[in-house]
């Protein structure tokens, strides 16, 4: 019974009605105003296609892999997308290794619609041979801490991921032309995806006591709140989706007034990104340079004793 | 199942019972009001122990089961093992006034014993029984912190981030060696930047905590 208890977090209830005071006076526990977001630190890898998220406390890590599969009959001329989420022991005492729980589906279900319904991505390049060979791009999103709002935090994984990432060049070969060539990485440069907009999740909070509202809720916030809201928004501020599974019923004026203060993040969120993502392409192509020396080093010494005859 | 014989109630009174043993059969008795306290139960006729410990008799008519053993409550005291609170451990407790506590309270305790593979044993009073501020904490707010800033925050002389936060500002904290702070203050902002103050202070020098805490206190005049 004891092993049990120690698996079980919980608020204090000194906690709970503190959360709830502070935010009568507009007032978060870690000193965010209600319609503030957490700092958002974007990082990556060495490979193309993985990143590093940093949202406050919460880090998820985002990794792109893709392969050459056979489509969907119903689609031959698409690529395909999917995305697998794991929500790490080490992340949370909650989360248990195995079979995805209710949460990590939601996420991945989320994530999944926003680019999908969207169609951020752009499926018809991946088509290699129509009926025959497409590009199955895989998004593999990590939960290495829950510091609250997973959802936002691995969106932006998945979305720097995407940005980053380079498949690698292919052509058709071969004397019927039906064979595909998968160029290695060193002879041909690979491609990046084609991403034709950026969907940000955004994610509200709901609290009973005179409807309260925030952004970008923290993990106890997330126990005391009695209901949530993810938007998926761009730029431009098209609705990409919603998601409000169960909690407080709220009234359509509040869900306006939240996807008009997505929009408004999304912007500088996208911007966030995109810059992370230059600062990448920069280095990357630095790296490039650096990785064949075309000029091979003489010994000077040599040289002159040589030319003198000695 | 088969039913012991039942002895007569004289041999079992101050004499150990184990659960199961029927004590008493009412059948047998002259006076068949009894009144049954605690670790006792009646079936039928028959009277039996639940729990295991000395059977107690008072005139005219009381039986009762006298045991050592203690009830406790379970406090997640942020170790590897849950920690026990005897019922009795608070100052006056008898077993008639045992506090009632609803899941999720914060309270101060002393650690009594704490030894290697066994649970860790707390109070509520002090070493001579009187309560001395240990017990529930009402409203405030509590946050984790290492156990490293929880000593510097217990040491004495005053830990820098203190001494700077109390010149401008009154609050109430209490600090838990197990690296749990909770704090209390008449405005909820109050108890906002000190938490804050107290958790950035982590890895800072004195003279960068002083520093840290006037930069705070600024930004929220």
């Amino acid at each position: 019974m004891e092993g049990r208890l120690a698996n079980s977090w919980r608020l204090t209830v000194n906690d709970k009605n503190f959360i709830k005071t502070a935010l009568l006076s507009e007032i978060r526990i870690d000193g965010r105003k209600p319609y503030e977001y957490r700092k958002i630190a974007i990082k990556f890898g060495r490979e193309d296609g993985s990143s590093e998220v940093q949202l406050g406390q919460t880090h998820v890590m985002g990794i792109v892999t893709a392969q050459l599969v056979q489509p969907y009959r119903d689609r031959p001329k698409e690529g395909i997308l999917s995305i697998y989420t794991e929500f790490s022991p080490m992340a949370d005492p909650s989360f248990e290794p195995g079979r995805p729980g209710e949460l990590a589906v939601e996420l991945g279900r989320i994530i999944d619609r926003g680019l999908r319904e969207s169609r951020s991505v752009d499926t018809e390049s991946l088509c290699v041979l129509a009926g025959k060979f497409v590009w199955a791009i895989r998004i593999d999103l990590h939960i290495l801490d829950n510091g609250g709002n997973l959802v936002d935090a691995a969106n932006i994984a998945a979305l720097a991921a995407l940005l980053t990432f380079r498949r690698p060049e292919c052509s058709l070969g071969g004397e019927d032309g039906q064979e595909v060539i998968v160029h290695p990485p060193e002879i041909r440069e690979p491609l990046p995806l084609t991403v034709h907009h950026l969907p940000i999740a955004i994610t509200f909070g709901f609290f009973s006591n005179e409807s309260i509202l925030v952004i970008d809720p923290t993990h106890n916030e997330e126990a005391v709140m009695s209901g949530r809201m993810t938007t998926t928004v761009n730029a431009n501020g098209d609705i990409c989706a919603i998601q409000k599974a169960g909690g407080e019923g709220v009234p359509q004026r509040v869900i306006m007034q939240c996807l008009q203060l997505a929009t408004a993040k999304a912007v500088g969120i996208t911007k966030q990104i995109k810059e992370a993502v230059e600062v990448y392409n920069t280095e990357r192509a630095l790296r490039k340079i650096k990785r064949h020396p075309t000029s091979t080093s003489v010994n000077v010494r040599e040289k002159q004793n040589q030319s003198i005859g000695k | 199942m088969e039913q012991k014989q039942s002895n007569s109630p004289a041999s079992f009174i101050d004499s150990t019972v184990v659960p199961g043993d029927v004590v008493l059969d009412l059948s047998s008795m002259t006076n068949q009001t009894v009144k049954l306290g605690g670790g006792l139960r009646q079936d039928c006729d028959a009277i039996s122990a639940m729990k295991a410990g000395t059977l107690r008799f008072s005139k005219p008519n009381k039986y009762w089961v006298e045991s050592s053993q203690k009830r406790n409550f379970l406090i997640d005291v942020k170790g590897p093992a849950v920690g026990f609170l005897p019922v009795l451990a608070f100052e006056g407790g008898t077993r008639r006034n045992i506090p009632k506590f609803e899941v999720g309270t914060l309270l101060y305790l002393r650690v009594v014993k704490a030894n290697f593979g066994m649970n860790p044993e707390l109070s509520c009073t002090d070493a001579g029984g009187k309560a001395a501020e240990f017990g529930p904490l009402k409203d405030g707010y509590m946050f984790e912190t290492s156990t490293g800033l929880s000593r510097k925050l217990l040491s004495s002389p005053t830990c820098p981030v203190l001494e700077a936060l109390g010149k401008k500002l009154s609050f109430e904290i209490a600090v838990g060696l197990n690296g749990r702070v909770w704090v209390n203050a008449a405005s909820p902002d109050t108890i906002v930047v000190v938490a804050n103050a107290i958790m950035n202070s982590e890895s800072l020098s004195g003279a960068q905590q002083i520093i840290m805490v006037e930069h705070l206190l600024k930004s929220i005049q």
